[in-house]
């Protein structure tokens, strides 16, 4: 142990020569040699201290004086020292600096934790905010989702303010297509808003509801009064609907009360209009003159109606497009009955001034054709129109069948009176056989009455039906006043007379349609005169002939009465006498002839008369000619009595 | 005062005469409907169509008049000669009896209308070529003599139809253009809209349209 504070302290250059020299013990094995040894044996090569040391010395020591040497360890000291000195200084300011570095750590670490304790107080103070804003945030989404939900609600159950505006301002503005849109939003909602009642909003449905219903009233009522002025200014001849009328209209049908006030506005102002454009039309007629007033052609009666029933036929037809423009887009069902209605109506303002027109032509009597022929007319139009008016009770209608039944009486009346005229003073027939003048007369007028009924305007079955009326109110009191006028005459003059004037009435009616009927009987007439004239043409050669006497006698005999030739003037001679005679009228036949058979205004007929008397004329001769060549009848050579056969007769005669 | 549109801006009225079996219905439906009819029924009396159509870029209601060509209705069909703005004269090119008888369809409408009304000649079946019984120069001839317009056309195959029509409302429409055709005269045919309140009767009650008709 003391060894080793010894070596320490050599090295630590204590004193270890001093040392070392102050012990030095002869001793073997005497400290001394021990050091001694061993500093003999310490090699300084390898000692690394030492020769630091030893360098570190050698830097100051550089004067090996004995007084250096004495002084080393002082010096030695002094400088370790001074070393330390400068250690201990250059350590005071490592530790300042240390110490202000350690100041400021703290101060850091003060800071720090200020700061954390701020920290962890804000944190506590805002861990209240923090909850609040989650709160909050989860309560504006909330909101956000309520008012997406609100918006929708609103945009589907409520007008937009644009909306509300347009059905709002449209009191005295004009309806625009957007107040169509906005109504019709209205409407929409108000069906909607029926989904709300199905579900627990129903007081939110009933109001909106109730709202709806309120601006839907409103708005309707608003319309309609637009509408109802916008027709109330329809009053021009011309009148163009507009298309936002026509969509009032469509929108009105859902208030009945409300689309039929506005037709009937629609009604009267057109109605104006077309009586003023009627009136108008008789009497002013167009710029310049052009077309000319219709009464311009007021004596001309068929001209004047016909030119105010065309002018309504196209007004009629006029109104119904108008109309049909208006409610184009109406839905309900009977527009179309609506439209006759309304178009009945329209026309209804022309009836008096048309009736009165047409009563004064009727009643000025223009004549049986003419008042036929208006009838006719007033048919046909009566047809026409009621084409497009339909065959409602339109006033117009009504009116013109009231003129057609009028002017239909006032013809058959001025037909009966006529014939009554007739009846009043018969005419006796002309000396030649011919048709009066009176006939002749009511033929013409039957014949341009049947005429103007071919040509009328009114279809064909419609045609036929008063027919009858007309043949049987002329032709049986002008075969009644022939009858009469006849009677006076004698057999022959009185069937030719008749066949004559049965005559004329057959050829004039042959000329038209549906009086087959009427011919047939006249034809049957004409027949029975005729066998009349056939009859009266045979005897009547007979008689010239000479045949006659013989004739009657054969027939009147009976074999009671003994041989034909024993009778009074029927021997022999008397029977040649007469065959003589006979033969005369053989030889030129044409002489026979009955004198009022040249009065025939047939030639057919009167050709027919001749050929058929003379068959009889024949079948007399074959008579005769049997009884005379009868043995029976006791005539001698018969053969020269009669020159010639029936056959022969027949011959010469046909 | 209302700012709507309106559908059109004039109504022209026009008449179609001729002989019977002419084909004037046959036009007017080709007119109106795009069809040919071929089996079309006489006439019996008038009848009607409408069409609206663009002329010189004006919309026009056309309101056409078809009359009857039998002989027993003429004194019904001259009622409708009265204010005709047109009228449509057709004949068939294939029977020339048809063509003979326009001087006498002529006098009545030129007695029965306004001279201002444009009359148009129409040699209809033109698609009958092989059958022409009157050649296009004669009709063409005739037409200028007599101051009408001409085309020959085919309510079958629609050829010239629509110009036929449309011809004619060129031709009054220029009229109401140079001042020729009076429009406030009640009956000239041609009613212009939004027309001018006529008169004084209309009072202040109702709110008439008071666009300007400068004419």
């Amino acid at each position: 142990m003391t060894t080793m504070a010894d070596t320490k302290a050599d090295i630590s250059g204590d004193s270890p020569l001093t040392q070392n020299s102050g012990s030095v013990t002869p001793q073997p094995n005497n400290p001394l040699s021990r050091k001694l040894n061993k500093i003999l044996e310490t090699r300084l090569d390898n000692d690394k201290e030492m020769l630091e040391a030893l360098k570190a010395l050698s830097v100051f020591f550089t004067e090996n004086s004995l007084r250096t040497r004495r002084n080393l360890r002082g010096d030695i000291e002094r400088r370790s020292l001074s070393i330390n000195e400068e250690f201990v200084r250059i350590f005071k300011d490592v530790k300042e600096e240390l110490e202000s570095v350690n100041e400021d750590v703290q101060a850091m670490s003060t800071c720090c934790e200020e700061m954390t304790n701020r920290l962890k107080a804000a944190k506590e103070q805002t861990q209240d905010l923090i909850v609040k804003t989650n709160k909050l945030q989860g309560e504006n989404h909330r909101l956000e989702v309520r008012a997406q939900v609100a918006q929708a609600f609103l945009g589907k159950f409520q007008l937009s303010s644009e909306e509300m505006a347009t059905l709002r301002t449209a009191r005295d503005g004009p309806v625009t297509e957007d107040f169509f849109k906005a109504l019709n939003r209205v409407k929409q909602i108000h069906e909607d808003v029926k989904v709300l009642l199905r579900t627990n909003q129903q007081t939110a449905g009933l109001e909106i509801m109730e709202q709806m219903a309120v601006l839907q009233e409103a708005s309707y009522e608003q319309l309609y009064r637009w509408a109802q002025n916008e027709c109330r200014g329809l009053t021009q001849e011309s009148c163009d609907i507009t298309p936002v009328l026509g969509q009032a209209m469509e929108a009105l049908q859902d208030r009945p009360v409300l689309y039929k006030y506005t037709l009937d506005e629609f009604a009267t102002a057109r109605r104006s209009a077309v009586v003023r454009g009627f009136i108008d039309a008789l009497t002013r007629g167009g710029a310049g003159g052009t077309p000319r007033p219709i009464e311009m052609h007021s004596h001309d009666p068929m001209r004047y109606v016909g030119d105010m029933l065309a002018w309504l036929h196209q007004a009629t037809a006029s109104e119904k497009e108008h109309l049909e423009a208006l409610l184009k887009q109406v839905t309900i069902q009977g527009v179309e009955d609506n439209m006759q209605e309304v178009v009945g109506h329209i026309t209804e303002g022309v009836c008096r001034p048309l009736k009165m027109r047409i009563e004064q032509v009727i009643v000025a009597e223009p004549g049986a054709v003419l008042l036929y022929k208006l009838s006719n007319l007033l048919k046909f139009y009566h047809h026409t129109i009621s084409g497009i008016v339909g065959s409602s009770v339109a006033a117009l209608l009504m009116t013109m069948e009231e003129m057609h039944v009028l002017s239909k009486k006032m013809f058959f009346n001025c037909l009966s009176l006529h014939a009554s005229k007739l009846m009043d003073k018969v005419e006796l027939p002309p000396p030649d056989l011919g048709p009066t003048a009176s006939l002749t007369q009511t033929l013409a007028l039957l014949r341009e009455v049947l005429a103007s009924h071919d040509s009328s305007v009114v279809p064909l079955d419609a045609r036929q039906a008063d027919f009858a009326q007309v043949l049987s109110c002329i032709l049986d009191p002008l075969l009644q006043l022939c009858t009469v006028s006849a009677s006076n005459l004698g057999t022959a003059d009185m069937a030719t007379y008749m066949v004559n004037c049965l005559y004329m009435m057959k050829t004039t009616l042959a000329l038209f349609e549906f009086t087959d009927k009427r011919l047939e009987m006249l034809e049957f007439q004409i027949e029975a005169h005729l066998d009349t004239l056939i009859n009266e043409q045979a005897s009547y050669v007979l008689t010239r002939a000479g045949l006659s006497y013989i004739y009657s006698t054969l027939q009147q005999h009976t074999p009671e009465q003994g041989a034909l030739a024993n009778l009074p003037s029927m021997d022999n001679s008397s029977v040649k006498g007469a065959m003589v005679q006979f033969d005369r009228y053989l030889s030129s036949p044409d002489t026979l002839v009955m004198p009022q058979l040249n009065f025939l205004l047939s030639a057919a007929i009167k050709e027919q008369i001749f050929r058929q008397s003379t068959e009889l004329v024949c079948r007399a001769y074959g008579e005769v000619h049997s009884a005379v060549t009868d043995p029976a009848n006791g005539y001698k050579e018969p053969e020269s009595v009669l020159l010639r056969s029936p056959q022969q007769v027949q011959a010469l005669l046909s | 005062m209302t700012t709507a549109p309106y559908n059109y801006s004039y109504i022209f009225k026009y008449i179609i005469i001729g002989d019977m079996g002419v084909g004037k219905s046959c036009l007017l439906h080709q007119f109106t409907e795009k069809k040919f009819m071929a089996d079309c029924p006489h006439t019996i009396g008038v009848e009607f169509g409408t069409r609206i159509m663009e002329v010189s870029g004006q919309k026009v209601k056309l309101q056409i008049w078809d009359t009857a060509g039998q002989e027993r209705f003429r004194a019904v069909t001259r009622s409708y000669y009265r204010g005709a703005a047109g009228a449509l004269m057709v004949y068939d090119i294939t029977r020339r009896s048809t063509y003979n008888h326009l001087s006498s369809w002529l006098t009545d409408a030129r007695n029965l209308t306004n001279p201002n009304t444009v009359i148009i000649l129409i040699g209809n079946k033109a698609d009958l070529e092989a059958q022409r019984d009157v050649t296009y120069e004669e009709a063409k001839q005739f037409a200028e003599e007599n101051g009408l317009l001409f085309l020959e056309a085919s309510a079958k195959t629609g050829e010239n139809v629509e110009d036929a029509f449309l011809e004619a409302a060129k031709k009054i429409y220029q009229n109401i253009q140079d001042g020729s055709l009076d429009l406030n005269a009640a009956e000239s045919g041609v009613q212009h809209k939004p027309s001018a309140p006529q008169g004084g009767r209309l009072g202040n009650d109702a709110p008439s349209q008071k666009e300007g008709c400068s004419c």
